[in-house]
């Protein structure tokens, strides 16, 4: 109720195409000017993986990642995303080969009714990504943006422990890690 | 590496079906107009230019509501007060008539073709407010010359409630060697689920059924409210709830939007889907605690406890909405007296009503605040009179050996052992060392306090008169069980699956659990009072014996010896002749199909249990740190013992502890729903209702112990709750243990470092002036 006519008038009825890679695949949606990139995504594409707990960017259930960088996917316009490179929860499991992240939150009860999860995972796989060995402030740090009701965070924090381990674990025993993230343009 | 729920998978990849994940074709979309004061008269709703937006299909108002025969949202149970008195109610209509009671009630509801033509429309709804004196809080509302806000409930009181002997407590509090009294205050909160409220409403004409995505935590609790509201019979509604993001109490019943989504899919014969944004959830969820307590207790000369009274004040809202007479009233009072052996026990209850969002139940409903209050008032009484916090409890407590013990208000604990239970707390948290790191803290100039809180809950007894449960074995040799009972994110999946999986001797792997699915035509409970566990649970562990039992026969013939020859153990039946023998799953597969219907297994069998509640205890021990120049506290230490009776899984268990403690924790310092005069909202958002973030409890140690019950066929307690009840005592004791040493005397939570660097300046002026 807080929008305000204005704003609300903005791009009615004017529908634009925004293309963009989903996944690793090639995506073209319609969309108004005003749609955000998380409404699009689940709506026009179904990827309803991507979460949306509020209004004021302050839950991170919307997290994914857009050219390497996690974004809050309800704070960017659909159109913002033209020609990038989107990887979303859905993309990290090609094949039922479960990422390391995914496998760890599971593991270390990270989750309990799962609302949040989504935006978790991708918030650590980005704070894994620039930071492999976290310490306790680094990791509260990395999932500052992002709110859980249910779990108090401590099985959330393990569970990005225990993920970190676990890559560590593989870089050590593979010359060539696989990257993180299929689909990104790369990481920071 | 296994994953360790069952419900994980498809939560970990995104592939789980939350409400607003359900689609139609040709759905349409809704918005909801709500009242932006928080108490007027309406004088008139105009909806021609929203009629006339592009897009829009439908509006609408309270006439259609009243065209349609709804009834209003349900006000709670017929709860009796002083001197025999009913409650009186203020019912919440599914759209306000002719006056509005808070800002967010619904007023006019728009179908569009798409979500964003709903809300454009909503903007051009024009509603005629005529503002009328506004009671934000309990002060105002009871104020002799306050406005009513309800013709039929005298002075905004729907109710006084009693429970105990007056006669007696005032006898003991006047023969009492010493008193003491303290108030606190368990503030509104949001119980805010992360999953948004959402509604999906698919008509199916054919099969004449109207089937809800919703939310819910209790599908059959959901479907008789929707009933009573809307008037359709029970076999016409069918609730659809896969995967709950959250519940907490708020989702137990239907709000107004159901029956709406519900009138406009009827009418249009067209898919209707509302997602709540989470600003318009703020105003148009309901809340949570609101609640007053002024305790007292009387000392004899050894200071052994002699009766204990409480004055409490409940603040229900606008309207009676489902739990919010019941938790002021019944909840507070069954364990008024804590873990402590008291002869004599008093509680009078004001439950009062103001121009806010109706309180309904969360985490606790009432339970938490109660065992708050009585951990605070015992701690207080030792402070006040030179008592060991430790003693004072071990001498006041109820012996193991009184149970089952009845309170002196009437309420029969089963059993327990509170001294057992505190000596390991007081272990795990090195209690008996603290005086030395308080030294260390205070050379690195930190108040550091130490908080215990015992507390005792009465776990949810339960609306349905059992609960009942079945299973279906598959073709492919798994097995499929049926309850009511739907998770929201308790694990309900694996713990049935355990259970089976470990009576039946199959792998818990093959086995899936459905709740509510409606052609099963189960009676039980939704998720609700940590019942889930020791009741359908215990449903469950009965199922076991009968499937066994159902199969015994099979087993026999197959094995070619008599029934009375065929022993089960770890999934096998084996014949007494030795021969060799055939699996549970090996004999279910080979049958499938026998009966002529795939439906119907012939060991597809059902189950029930009949339980009502339990008494969860346990000694939480919390430690904090403040920093005296800016206020901020820490929790610096966190120890919880809970005595939950037999727990199937530890590790889900430790889950919702650290879950309650966590939510305790974001009530004692950050967390409270702000109401100006005006009735205006000032915490409308997750950017000032301050959720508790990682880091907000940085560890914690838990442990369980085991006084089994033999209320339920598992000797299980329920654990849902207990973290918040255990939580706001210890942490609040802690934080007035580190505050009285620097003379700082009552404060209310939240504990910001706002108000607690104030509270520290304030003790500063006093001791030096
Ligand atoms: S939905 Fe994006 S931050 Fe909440
Ligand atoms: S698991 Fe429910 S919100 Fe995080």
């Amino acid at each position: 109720m807080v929008a305000s006519t204005a704003s609300a008038a903005v791009g009615r009825g004017k529908m634009k195409t925004v293309s963009l890679q989903v996944n690793g695949r090639a995506a073209s949606m319609e969309v108004e000017e005003r749609t955000l990139l998380a409404d699009a995504l689940r709506d026009e594409l179904g990827l309803t993986g991507t979460h949306i707990g509020c209004d004021t960017s302050q839950c991170g259930c919307c997290t994914l990642q857009m050219d390497g960088h996690t974004v809050k996917s309800c704070t960017v316009l659909a159109l913002q995303a033209e020609g990038s490179a989107i990887t979303t929860i859905e993309g990290l499991a090609p094949a039922d080969n479960l990422h390391v992240v995914q496998k760890a939150f599971s593991n270390c009860h990270g989750l309990q009714c799962g609302f949040c999860t989504p935006g978790m995972i991708m918030a650590t796989i980005e704070l894994l990504g620039h930071t492999p060995d976290p310490t306790d402030d680094q990791i509260r740090q990395g999932l500052s943006g992002n709110l859980c009701r249910c779990t108090g965070y401590l099985n959330i924090e393990a569970s990005v422990r225990a993920a970190a381990a676990e890559l560590a674990t593989q870089k050590a025993s593979l010359p060539e890690p696989r990257t993180s993230v299929p689909g990104g343009r790369g990481r920071r | 590496m296994d994953l360790m729920r069952h419900e994980d998978k498809r939560l970990i990849t995104g592939t789980g079906k939350f409400s607003a994940d359900w689609n139609f074709p040709g759905q349409c979309h809704v918005a909801v107009v709500r009242s932006v004061h928080a108490h007027a008269r309406i004088n008139r709703v105009d909806t021609s230019a929203a009629e006339s937006t592009p897009g829009v299909l439908m509006v609408l108002t309270a006439a259609d509501v009243t065209a349609a025969r709804m009834s209003p949202i349900p006000s709670g149970p017929d709860i009796k007060g002083v001197g025999g008195q009913v409650i009186s109610k203020g019912e919440l209509p599914i759209l306000a008539i002719d006056r509005v009671r808070f800002v967010g009630q619904p007023v006019a509801m728009v179908v569009a073709e798409t979500a964003n033509a709903a809300h454009d429309a909503c903007e051009v709804v024009e509603v005629d407010y005529e503002v009328l004196p506004v009671v934000a809080s309990v002060e105002q509302a009871l104020q002799d010359d306050a406005v009513e806000l309800h013709w039929n409930v005298d002075g905004n009181k729907p109710l006084v409630f009693e429970s105990g002997d007056e006669a007696a407590v005032n006898q003991a509090f006047a023969n009492a060697h010493k008193t003491s009294s303290i108030t606190i205050n368990s503030q509104r909160l949001y119980g805010a689920p992360m999953e948004p409220k959402a509604i999906v409403v698919n008509h199916d004409a054919a099969r004449g059924v109207t089937v809800v995505h919703t939310p819910t935590q209790g599908m059959l609790g959901m479907r008789a409210s929707l009933v009573a509201v809307t008037g359709i019979p029970a076999e016409q509604l069918e609730i659809v709830a896969q995967d709950v993001g959250g519940s907490f109490g708020l989702r137990g019943g239907p709000g107004p939007e159901h029956a709406l989504l519900i009138l406009a899919a009827r009418r249009l014969q067209r898919p209707v889907k509302w997602v709540a944004q989470r600003s318009e959830l703020f105003i148009g969820e309901w809340h949570g605690r609101g609640l007053t307590l002024a305790g007292s207790l009387a000392l004899d000369k050894d200071n052994k406890i002699t009766a204990i009274r409480f004055e409490d004040h409940a603040n229900l809202g606008a309207y009676n909405c489902y739990f919010g007479g019941f938790i002021g009233t019944n909840n507070l009072s069954v364990t008024m007296g804590g873990a402590y052996q008291v002869p004599a026990l008093y509680m009078r209850s004001t439950l009062v009503l103001t121009n806010t969002v109706p309180v309904s139940a969360y985490r606790g409903a009432g339970r938490p605040d109660i065992a708050f209050a009585i951990e605070r008032l015992i701690d207080h009484a030792a402070t006040e009179h030179g008592l060991d916090p430790v003693e004072f409890r071990r001498k006041n407590f109820i012996k193991k050996s009184a149970f089952p013990y009845t309170t002196a208000n009437g309420s029969v604990y089963d059993c327990g052992d509170f001294h057992t239970v505190l000596d390991k707390a007081l272990d795990l948290a090195d209690y008996k060392n603290f005086s030395q790191r308080r030294q260390s803290a205070l050379a690195a100039d930190k108040l550091r306090g130490i908080g215990i809180g015992y507390y005792v809950e009465k776990s949810g007894a339960g609306g349905a008169p059992k609960d009942e449960v079945s299973c279906h074995f598959n073709a492919d040799g798994t097995l499929t069980l049926h309850a009511v009972s739907g998770p929201s994110g308790q694990g309900h999946e694996t713990a049935y699956a355990q259970i089976m999986g470990e009576g039946l001797g199959i792998d818990p792997q093959h086995i899936n659990y459905q709740a509510g699915n409606p052609a099963q035509k189960l009676v039980g409970n939704g998720t609700g009072g940590s019942r889930s566990l020791y009741g359908t649970g215990s449903a469950f562990k009965n199922l076991i014996d009968i499937v066994i039992e159902t199969a015994t026969p099979f087993a026999a013939r197959h094995l070619n010896v008599n029934a009375e020859d065929v022993a089960f153990s770890n999934g096998q039946f084996m014949g007494r002749n030795g021969a060799k023998g055939v699996s549970l799953i090996e004999l279910a597969v080979g049958l499938y199909g026998s009966t002529g219907n795939t439906e119907k297994h012939p060991f597809d069998v059902s189950a029930e249990t009949i339980t009502g509640a339990n008494y969860p205890n346990g000694c939480h021990i919390a430690e904090i740190e403040i920093d005296p120049e800016t206020g901020v506290c820490e929790i610096v230490s966190y120890n919880a013992v809970d005595e939950l009776g037999n727990v199937i899984s530890p590790q889900m268990v430790q889950g919702q502890v650290h879950g309650g403690v966590v939510q305790g924790a974001g009530q004692a310092f950050s967390e409270a729903m702000i109401y100006d005069a005006s009735g205006q909202l000032m915490t409308g958002s997750f950017m000032d209702y301050a959720m508790p973030r990682a880091g907000a409890v940085q560890s914690m140690v838990t442990d369980t112990y085991s006084v089994p019950t033999v209320l339920n066929e598992l000797g299980s307690k329920g654990v849902g709750e207990s973290g918040c009840s255990g939580s706001l005592p210890a942490l609040s004791n802690a934080m007035m243990n580190a505050l009285h040493h620097v003379g700082v005397g009552a404060m209310d939570m939240p504990y910001t470092p706002h108000r607690v660097w104030n509270h520290l300046q304030q003790a500063k002026l006093e001791n030096t002036a």
